[in-house]
């Protein structure tokens, strides 16, 4: 396992522990190390408490841990917060100067830093929290040069003095630790490479995804964790000739992003479950006009606003079955931030070439979690496009009935009909929601409904035959012990993999993108002696598809205390899950 | 687009199953002049529609449409619009779908400024769902739900517009074709929102306000010397409740249509074969 360095900061929200925790995080990957970030905040604008922790390595890492070296402590909170992680070895860094006294436990290492004084004498008691940054790579023997660029990053639009007192902040906090202190007990260094690696999230990467696959047009309504797509995008769409707009709802989010769809546009909306709720109005639109559309549901804590800054897998069922009537759609659910990138650009295609909604889920965890990776991952010579049946003027005579109308709903043996967009001379045609005839219009004719029921689900049948609905495999692939997951529990499990393989315990993962249609685990499952089912969610949503699919039962690990899977927690329930009975049938 | 398009080029072979007698008959006629003579054709207009006898409107006319879910054909028609500034955009729907379900969609629409134009058929009631009190039915406008009337006063749609910035609020008869029309054409015309409330008479459970009432109350503001373009006389008309007007109530001469303003000017449909060849410039940013 990989030599690893847990830090974090925590204050209340307000005190800038957000872009503090992410300088630190910038410096570390500039440095050429692996970075992992998970955030603790509150349903609140000011006040709160609120972290931001970071894990660092040489080696890639994917996942939080149960242990934490340094804190910068703003509040007592901050500390009390976090006691189960800290350990002996841990440092502290906090403001003894302040109101408070900090109660840390003695065997600890109290690194007390006069953190506002310092920001003061470098220009500003703002700074205090770049200080305590300064310290932070003394304690560690990381060379404070590698924040420089990061706050250059920062602060370079605010002018180079700003840039140049926050270099000076970080000195001061170095300085001070190095005269005072002498903390090479600790151990604490970090080994630096030559490797450039970006850092950036899940919504980052569904955003950027987004704009490589021709997302122009991306109509959304902020709600937490989904606004940061909406963010993403405006400012940077403008650049490729798109445009975002806040609309006054979701229902209005939901019903723009169709009508760019039907102009021809390849457009997005993005939400979180109690945004799913009204969304859910108009999916059968989307589905039976037939219109591409790409709806991302970054999940949340649930039911009703549940926990809303807090994780969980909870709307799988929703997006699979969320809506009245019989309702065709893909279901597909990246399980890293690179498959945030890739599996936006395939939801694009999919929906084009299958005139269909797609859901790209995602969750909480993913979307406020930064990860670092080679520039490559995101190679964009290996983005695709394909906008499957799109005709042109030349193309539209093969699809005209003998009056001369646009067959825009053919009857196809792939289920697939053409599709026209506006300018398209003679393509002209209506569509509805009604149930319809090939042109378009409104029918209740028995023989007409059944095929348009049957033309819609037999494109389903043929995106089964044609696309890959394949999975990513982990671990010892003829291992008795088959973990299967979807989502973002990936990292943690394949982190956990290190644990239960220092223990003996050889495991298979299987970690499943694509929900509708999924690939058909049959065969890994009959092969296994032990399967468990891994979700963030309380009734194993997941799990009973896979139960469904098989016949069989299986073994399950929930969680929904609103907190990700931690590598080392995972790997100690697999552990008793695997010595644990099998359900009865 | 050709220059001999006519009117019926926006007709669909499809019977409307509207009463005889219906005033979306007129309405819609007035509409289809109104897009011929404003140089559209069918395959470079988009009319979204709503739901209700009117929201059938797109059924019975040929352009690309899209027959919505009721109350949001203003969200779909402002996604079309700004995916596709070069493509004339209509929406179309009641007064039940518009000032209803659709209430907060057209607050938004109208300050939002979009460049299209929306038609709403007024008969003051729920026609399809054979005659409940609508938002605009009088207070005491007796119906199956509402046995003693409402008991709440109607909506005002073009205060509701006025007060939410309109660029544009007019009202027309449908039975006043060459007004109607010409009001449509204005509407289309101008360079923002376009909001036309159109009279539009049920035969068949309003009894109240029906053709000889328009027809013996309507007052047209043309014969009255209004200008459009004076706010505080626009004010005037549009809250006066004693009477029932015609014509062009308010246009802002220096309206600026959203997608202008935005300075969205691309056609978003089309898009390069693969990630444009910047692209990664995005990933870089994350350095």
């Amino acid at each position: 396992m990989a030599e690893d360095l847990n830090w974090a900061v925590g204050g209340e929200a307000g005190d800038g522990i957000d872009s503090t925790g992410k300088i630190f995080a910038q410096a570390l990957a500039r440095a050429g190390r692996h970075v992992f970030t998970s955030k603790d905040f509150a349903s609140r604008i000011r006040g709160g408490y609120t972290a931001y922790k970071i894990r660092t390595s040489v080696e890639e890492v994917q996942s939080v841990v149960d242990r934490l070296d340094i804190l910068v402590a703003l509040t007592q909170r901050t500390i009390d917060e976090n006691l189960d992680e800290l350990h002996e070895g841990s440092a502290i860094i906090y403001d003894g100067e302040r109101s408070w006294e900090a109660e840390i436990p003695d065997e600890m290492t109290a690194v007390d830093v006069p953190l506002k004084s310092l920001a003061e004498d470098a220009g500003g008691a703002i700074m205090r929290n770049i200080v305590a940054l300064g310290a932070a790579c003394e304690i560690t023997d990381f060379d404070v040069e590698y924040l420089d660029e990061a706050l250059e990053k920062r602060f370079g639009g605010k002018g180079s003095q700003i840039v140049e007192n926050n270099k000076e902040a970080a000195r001061l906090g170095q300085e001070y630790v190095a005269e005072n202190y002498d903390l090479e007990h600790l151990g604490y260094s970090v080994e630096t490479t030559d490797n450039d690696y970006v850092l950036l999230n899940g919504n980052e990467a569904i955003g950027m995804g987004a704009i490589a696959a021709g997302c122009r047009f991306y109509a959304g309504y902020p709600i937490t964790p989904a606004t940061s797509i909406m963010e993403y995008l405006t400012g940077r769409i403008e650049d490729y000739g798109g445009h975002v707009v806040q609309a006054e709802d979701e229902l209005s989010a939901i019903n723009m992003a169709l009508g760019g769809a039907r102009a021809g546009a390849r457009s997005m909306t993005a939400t979180s479950g109690a945004g799913i709720d009204l969304m859910t109005e108009t999916f059968g639109l989307v589905a039976t006009s037939e219109t591409p559309l790409v709806i991302a549901d970054v999940q949340r804590s649930g039911p009703s606003t549940g926990m809303p800054t807090k994780q969980e897998q909870g709307d799988l069922n929703m997006a699979l079955y969320g809506g009245h009537g019989e309702v065709p759609r893909f279901v597909i659910t990246p399980t890293s931030i690179t498959e945030c990138f890739w599996k936006t650009v395939e939801a694009f295609n999919l929906a084009e070439k299958y005139q269909t909604p797609v859901f790209l889920v995602s969750d909480l965890a993913m979307s406020v979690t930064e990860q670092t990776f080679p520039p490559e991952a995101f190679d964009m010579d290996d983005v695709e496009i394909d906008r499957g049946k799109l005709v042109d003027d030349d193309e539209v005579d093969e699809w005209l009935d003998a009056q001369g109308h646009f067959r825009a709903h053919a009857v196809t043996d792939d289920g697939v009909s053409p599709r026209a967009i506006p300018g398209t001379v003679d393509g002209a045609h209506m569509s509805t929601g009604l149930e319809h005839d090939e042109l378009g219009r409104r029918t209740e004719d028995q023989d007409e409904r059944v095929q348009q029921v049957d033309k819609r689900y037999r494109k389903v049948e043929t995106a089964q035959e044609e696309e890959d609905w394949d999975y990513r495999e982990f671990g010892d692939e003829d291992a008795d012990n088959l973990i299967i997951s979807w989502g973002s529990n990936e990292g943690a499990l394949v982190e956990a993999l290190d644990y239960l393989e220092d223990d003996g315990i050889d495991v298979r993962v299987i970690s499943v993108p694509y929900i509708f249609p999924r690939p058909d685990l049959s065969e890994e499952i009959e092969a296994a002696d032990d399967v468990i089912v891994v979700e963030c969610n309380a009734t194993g949503q997941f799990a009973d598809l896979i139960e469904h699919d098989v016949l069989t039962r299986v073994k399950r690990i929930n969680k929904y205390t609103g907190v990700r899977f931690k590598a080392d927690e995972l790997a100690e329930q697999i552990t008793e899950q695997l010595s644990a009975e099998v359900p009865a049938q | 687009m050709s220059s001999d398009v006519r009117f019926t080029d926006f007709k669909s072979d499809k019977q409307p199953t509207w009463c005889p007698g219906c005033g979306d008959f007129g309405t819609m006629n007035g509409m289809m002049k109104a897009l011929a003579e404003t140089g559209n054709d069918p395959d470079n207009t988009f009319v979204v529609a709503g739901i209700g006898c009117s929201g059938k409107i797109g059924t019975y006319m040929h352009s690309y449409a899209l027959h919505g879910v009721h109350g949001r054909a203003l969200p779909v028609a402002t996604g079309v619009k700004m995916a596709r500034p070069d493509i004339e955009v209509m929406a179309a729907g009641g007064d039940g779908d518009g000032y209803s379900i659709g209430a907060g969609h057209f607050v938004h629409a109208v300050r939002r400024n979009v460049d299209m134009s929306y038609v709403v058929m007024d008969n003051r009631i729920y026609g399809l769902t054979k005659g409940q009190a609508s938002p605009t039915s009088r207070s005491d406008f007796e119906t199956s739900t509402t046995p003693e009337g409402p008991k709440q006063p109607p909506v005002n749609p073009l205060a509701l517009a006025l007060a939410s910035g309109a660029s544009f609020i007019a009202q027309s008869f449908a039975s006043d074709a060459l007004r109607h029309q010409e009001i449509i054409q204005e509407a289309i015309e101008h360079d923002g929102f376009g909001f036309v409330n159109v009279f539009s008479p049920c035969v068949t459970f309003n009894d109240v306000d029906t053709y000889d009432y328009f027809r013996d109350n309507l007052v047209d503001l043309q014969d009255e010397g209004h200008d459009p373009n004076d706010y505080e006389a626009a004010k005037e008309v549009i809250l006066d409740s004693d009477k029932e007007y015609q014509g062009v109530m308010y246009q802002d001469e220096n309206s600026v249509p959203y997608h202008e303003k935005h300075g969205v000017t691309e056609d978003m449909s089309e898009i390069p074969d693969g990630a444009p060849e910047d692209a990664m410039d995005l990933v870089r940013e994350f350095y």
